[in-house]
């Protein structure tokens, strides 16, 4: 052997791993603090091959699935209902986000990854190169009322 | 570069050695446990870090080449090549150049994991042109150090075998 590796672990070794874990922590706390919006102004975006195909609001997705093909692979997207309580203590249901509900995929990642919520999360599905966005809805969505 | 039939086998052993790792992986399903697009335990890369140590990075990288190539190849899926090949790009050239510093097997494991996330995450944003994988990152490192410790610590155990062992002449 030409160089030996040292094989019990060092104080040098933590530098590493405080490393990543700064760097891990660095990238999420972007991710994290990020603010959770209203939900039923969120917009979800859903692109296939870096291109647009649909854009609909959480109140939008409430209404129905929907299936987007690509590459050989059909997701279908359905909304995630969650109930609330409101003051007068009546219940209603409210999108709270949405969620890959199947895909015909091998690794079925998308599926994993459940619900997403908050502006900013994404679901990736990589065999059909499809990534559906969840961001704050446009200036147009403001003047909804009802 | 002479490259002398020993070594030239040994090389051809480890990369059978490396596509036989990530297979087995396969068996792991550690993506069930933790819920994230690209969680493996990163088995084959023992190999690359005993070649890295043994061969030397030129051959290091041969061994790197062929796997992914094979393993690509093997798998019948072209997206996973770019894949592959950039996440363990990335963890070999951290790993060559941290591999004579005073860091343990263990932390030049753990950086070759963090980096080949790294790795991995590019080839996904640039195969969907989009930059939404960024945001699995931060998870993706927060398993590296026991991926990569793990790793780390069965190549320790096998170049505590081979101590009295003459790979090379």
């Amino acid at each position: 052997m030409n160089n030996s590796p040292k094989l019990t672990p060092g104080k040098y070794d933590l530098i590493v791993v405080a490393a990543v874990l700064a760097l891990a922590a660095l990238l999420g706390a972007r991710f994290w603090l990020s603010p959770a919006p209203e939900s039923g102004t969120l917009l979800a975006v859903v692109e296939i091959d870096g291109a647009e195909v649909d854009r609909f609001t959480l109140a939008q997705a409430a209404e129905e699935t929907r299936t987007y093909t690509n590459n050989g692979v059909t997701l279908t997207v359905a909304p995630c209902a969650t109930v609330k309580r409101d003051a007068e203590t009546r219940t209603q249901t409210e999108t709270a986000g949405v969620r890959v509900v199947s895909s015909d995929c091998p690794t079925q990642d998308c599926v994993h990854t459940g619900q997403i919520s908050r502006a900013g999360q994404s679901i990736v599905c990589l065999p059909a190169h499809i990534v559906i966005t969840l961001a704050g809805a446009d200036a147009d969505y403001d003047l909804i009322t009802g | 570069m002479k490259i002398t039939t020993r070594q030239l086998t040994l090389c051809a052993v480890l990369a059978a050695l490396a596509l036989a790792l990530s297979y087995l992986e396969s068996f792991f399903p550690l993506a069930l446990l933790i819920p994230l697009p690209g969680v493996k335990l990163g088995l084959a890369n023992i190999v690359t870090v005993f070649a890295l140590y043994t061969l030397g990075a030129p051959m290091a990288l041969c061994i790197l080449l062929v796997r992914c190539t094979l393993g690509a190849l093997f798998a019948g899926n072209a997206s996973a090549l770019l894949f592959s090949l950039l996440g363990g790009f990335a963890a070999m050239l951290v790993m060559i150049a941290l591999h004579k510093s005073r860091l343990s097997i263990f932390g030049v494991s753990i950086a070759g994991a963090a980096a080949h996330n790294c790795g991995q995450v590019l080839a996904a944003v640039l195969t969907l042109g989009n930059a939404a994988p960024l945001s699995y990152l931060p998870f993706l490192l927060l398993v590296s150090p026991f991926t990569g410790a793990l790793s780390g610590f069965i190549a320790a155990l096998l170049f505590r075998a081979m101590k009295n062992i003459q790979l090379m002449q």
